[in-house]
């Protein structure tokens, strides 16, 4: 297995940083170049950046502020939001990401992840999938930053991109978002018992113990925290530490 | 295109801050909510908390007193006195210290306190400054760490366990003693409290040849440490009905000095005239959120009637993100020369934390600059 | 002063390698001209994509001939990196069986699963375990880290070419070297400390 990896995440709203309870309540939290700066000082993992209004906003992605932050930039960073053409993954991919994120499109348009596979190779598509908990106990794939229900399994949609040519999923629970609870281990299993491809768990992140639970009993291959370490003094350096007491395989 | 609040001038961009429905922002409202507030229930309440403290005997100080010889302290260190504690009062010394700074903390001690300056090691604490704005665009970042952990550590030092801060961001809360199991402080609560914008004091192990040797006042207490001095402290700012304007006016009734004309890129001569750098650190708010000291002064004023919205709008226009060319009349080149870098460096370190969405570029997406190398914002107010 | 060409031939995110190139003291120059390949003193060709795009895409701009008579005939340093390693080899069966530039003896094949290891693309932080002396990985010790993404690998046919090994699916090669010509199917330049120092013993080839 390749080392676990532990990835901030970093989400953007119209003019700087955001973090959000359940994908709603938006709170500004700072200024993203600073933020890049902190975590590239820290030499992490890696990065995720997410726009969260580009596809609400029917916009493309904002490739001046990738361009930007992407100099100060020296670890892998994955970006999303408002991805829905080739066109934009090799834009993206030119400006500095090392891998792009797609979302919406993904559902939408499925045709399009077979598309940038190709062209740029499964290993820079990230197929992004939020997904939210039923009362009865299922999941359900939303679009539009969690707003537009699809009637879709996270767990059909993940196997059905893989075989598009995807090389990475990033799942969210919304629910669990922001709330610092604990990741919605059940679902990120169901998914990564599915696909052959690496599993990213997102969503909940308080403790480090979350996130060693949901790499364990999850089986994830990589875990995203955003809350957890922009509102507590917890680090991504210190979580590593505690995974690596846990038995886990990290890089230190 | 930025929002503005429709009471005060506050942009949205500014962190923590909400815009409501009604576009009133979320500080207007908490100064709102004082009308409702029972100001002698408070003030009861405040004195049953002090009387907790008192010391019996005299043997040991009330309570600690975190001063900078500025309005605000001044002001809580005489309230202190006038409540009939005994004040231990606790100055961390700051980046740069200006003349004005010096003369109005040997003020305070003259009126008659007990006093500790504790000086971090000036040469280190400049290497310090020069990588907090570098790495997070914030100069004064190691002056709002000793902040707070400076009288912390003599809090457990000295054994006093209260610590009386002046006013805090979140207006309702009246701190860890006010609850009716006397919180504790623990390293958690500061560190989510102090908001230290992501950087923390061991980020800087290793940088530049800093050693853990070099930290040892920019170290909070353990939790235990805490726990054994049962060290609280409490916001004077929930229990006064806080007025920045009202505690200079104070203070200065008591020796305290002001500057001769409003200082530097601000609309008042009675604050923030103790820290050289504070210029700088003004500006790189201005660049990353779109409001500097000015936005912040004139909202104040505005919520307590003094400016109409339309005056404060033009004063800020005038006053707001200016260029820091000069601060307290000292130079920018000094101020540089201090932390060791040069004005071309210093442009850049500033041009890369621009939030570019917020100012005015050219077709290439440069920033405009006038002959003074003042930004421009996209709107100063709601179209 | 080093001029260090970075090969662009259309297969994306050379921002990167540049400005790690600037980071380690080199000069980078982006560039697809034989001019500027002649007058560098080292070589980089970075690249992420399919092995067939990647070649197709040096055939079509020369570039194949060009580096050729750079790196074979000049004996300028080359690194490859990541694809760039892979379209060393003799030839590669990403896309349908294509012939690469031959010098390195060896094919690109995909990774297969083995045991636990069945996640594939091959994404995140791996162990390079170095085989040897080379003067790349001077100073960098034997196990570090360094950042993988890739579903394919160059299987050597000849011991003394392998430089590293990074076990996973079964152990794989992770750096090769014939002279001075290097390769490594890792990014340096997104491996931060461990990554710049092998940049830097590159330049000092």
């Amino acid at each position: 297995m390749p080392k676990i990896r532990v990835m901030p995440t970093l989400l953007f709203k119209e003019v700087g940083l955001v973090k959000g309870v359940g994908f709603d309540s938006w709170r500004r939290v700072g200024s993203a170049m600073q933020a890049v700066k902190v975590y590239n000082m820290r030499e992490v993992d890696e990065l995720v950046y997410l726009d969260v209004t580009a596809t609400t906003d029917k916009r493309p992605p904002d490739f001046e502020s990738v361009d930007e932050l992407a100099d100060e930039c020296f670890m892998p960073l994955t970006v999303g939001g408002g991805v829905r053409t080739v066109e934009d993954v090799r834009r993206l991919l030119q400006v500095g990401a090392d891998k792009v994120a797609v979302n919406t499109a993904a559902v939408e348009n499925p045709a399009v992840i077979r598309e940038m596979a190709q062209r740029f190779g499964s290993q820079c598509v990230v197929v992004s999938i939020d997904a939210r908990r039923r009362a009865d106990g299922t999941h359900e794939v939303y679009t539009h930053s969690g707003t537009v229900a699809t009637r879709k399994d996270p767990v059909s949609l993940a196997q059905e991109v893989e075989a598009l040519g995807a090389g990475e999923i990033l799942l969210t629970s919304i629910e669990r978002d922001g709330t610092m609870t604990g990741y919605d281990v059940e679902l990120t299993r169901r998914v990564s018992d599915a696909v052959s491809i690496p599993v990213i768990a997102s969503g909940g992140a308080g403790t480090y113990a979350h996130m060693a639970e949901v790499l364990r009993d999850g089986r994830a291959s990589a875990v995203a925290a955003a809350s957890m370490f922009h509102f507590t003094e917890q680090t991504p350096l210190e979580a590593k530490r505690y995974l690596r007491e846990q038995g886990f395989r990290v890089r230190l | 295109m930025i929002k503005y609040c429709r009471r005060c001038i506050m942009p949205e961009t500014k962190p923590d801050l909400f815009i409501d429905a009604e576009e009133v922002c979320s500080a207007c409202r908490s100064f709102e909510r004082r009308k409702e507030v029972d100001w002698d229930a408070r003030k009861l309440e405040l004195e049953s908390v002090l009387g907790r403290y008192r010391s019996k005997n005299g043997s040991n100080y009330d309570c600690i007193v975190p001063v900078s010889g500025g309005k605000d302290s001044t002001f809580q260190a005489l309230r202190m006195l006038e409540l009939g504690m005994n004040p231990l009062c606790v100055t961390a010394t700051t980046d740069h210290l200006s003349d004005l700074g010096r003369r109005n903390i040997e003020n305070l001690k003259k009126r008659g306190v007990d006093y500790i300056e504790i000086t971090t090691n000036p040469v280190v604490r400049r290497t310090i400054n020069r990588l907090a704005l570098t790495q997070v665009g914030d100069i004064s970042w190691p002056e709002h760490v000793t902040i707070f952990t400076v009288p912390i550590r003599v809090a457990v030092q000295f054994n006093i366990p209260l610590i009386i801060w002046g006013e805090n961001p979140q207006n309702e809360y009246g701190g860890p003693a006010a609850a009716s199991d006397n919180s504790v402080l623990t390293r958690r609560w500061l560190e989510e409290f102090g908001g230290l914008l992501g950087l923390r004091v061991s980020d800087l192990f290793g940088q530049e040849r800093i050693e853990l040797k070099h930290l040892i006042q920019y170290t909070y207490p353990s939790d235990d440490e805490l726990k054994r001095v049962g060290v609280t402290g409490l916001f004077l700012g929930y229990y006064l009905p806080w007025d920045g304007y009202g505690n200079a006016l104070y203070a200065q009734a008591h020796g305290f000095e002001t500057y001769h004309k409003a200082v530097e890129g601000s609309l008042v001569n009675y604050e923030n005239l103790d820290n050289v750098q504070t210029g700088i650190h003004d500006y790189f708010k201005f660049l990353k959120y779109g409001f500097g000291r000015a936005t912040d002064l004139a909202c104040m004023h505005i919520r307590r009637g003094r400016l109409s919205r339309a005056d404060a709008l033009e004063m800020v226009k005038a006053h707001d993100g200016k260029f820091p060319w000069v601060y307290l009349g000292y130079p920018i080149a000094d101020v540089l020369k201090e932390i060791g870098m040069t004005l071309e460096e210093f442009q850049r370190v500033c041009d890369r934390f621009t939030n570019k969405k917020l100012f005015v570029c050219d077709s290439r997406g440069n920033l405009t600059k006038d002959k003074d190398g003042n930004l421009t914002k996209v709107n100063d107010d709601n179209t | 002063m080093k001029t260090v060409a970075v090969v662009d031939y259309g297969m994306c995110n050379l921002d990167s390698v540049r400005r790690a190139v600037e980071e380690c003291g080199g000069t980078p120059v982006v560039t697809d001209r034989a001019e500027d390949l002649e007058t560098a003193t080292h070589i980089i060709l970075p690249g992420v994509g399919s092995f067939r795009d990647g070649m197709h895409n040096l055939r079509q701009r020369s570039l194949d001939v060009i580096l050729r008579e750079q790196v074979v005939g000049r004996q300028i340093p080359f690194l490859g990196i990541c694809l760039g390693m892979q379209m060393l080899a003799t030839k590669g069966w990403e896309g349908g069986e294509t012939d690469g530039l031959g010098w390195i003896d060896g094919e690109v094949r995909k990774l297969e699963p083995v045991g636990e290891d069945r996640r594939i693309p091959h994404i995140g932080w791996n162990e390079v375990n170095v085989a040897g002396n080379s003067p790349l990985f001077d100073g960098i010790g034997s196990a570090k880290d360094f950042y993988f993404v890739h579903s394919y690998h160059l299987s050597c046919r000849n011991e003394r070419d392998v430089l590293a090994r990074t076990s996973y699916c079964g152990g794989f090669v992770a750096a090769v070297g014939r002279g001075q010509v290097f390769g490594v199917q890792f990014h340096p330049e997104k491996s931060q400390r461990a990554g710049f120092q092998l940049l830097r013993n590159f330049l000092s080839v």
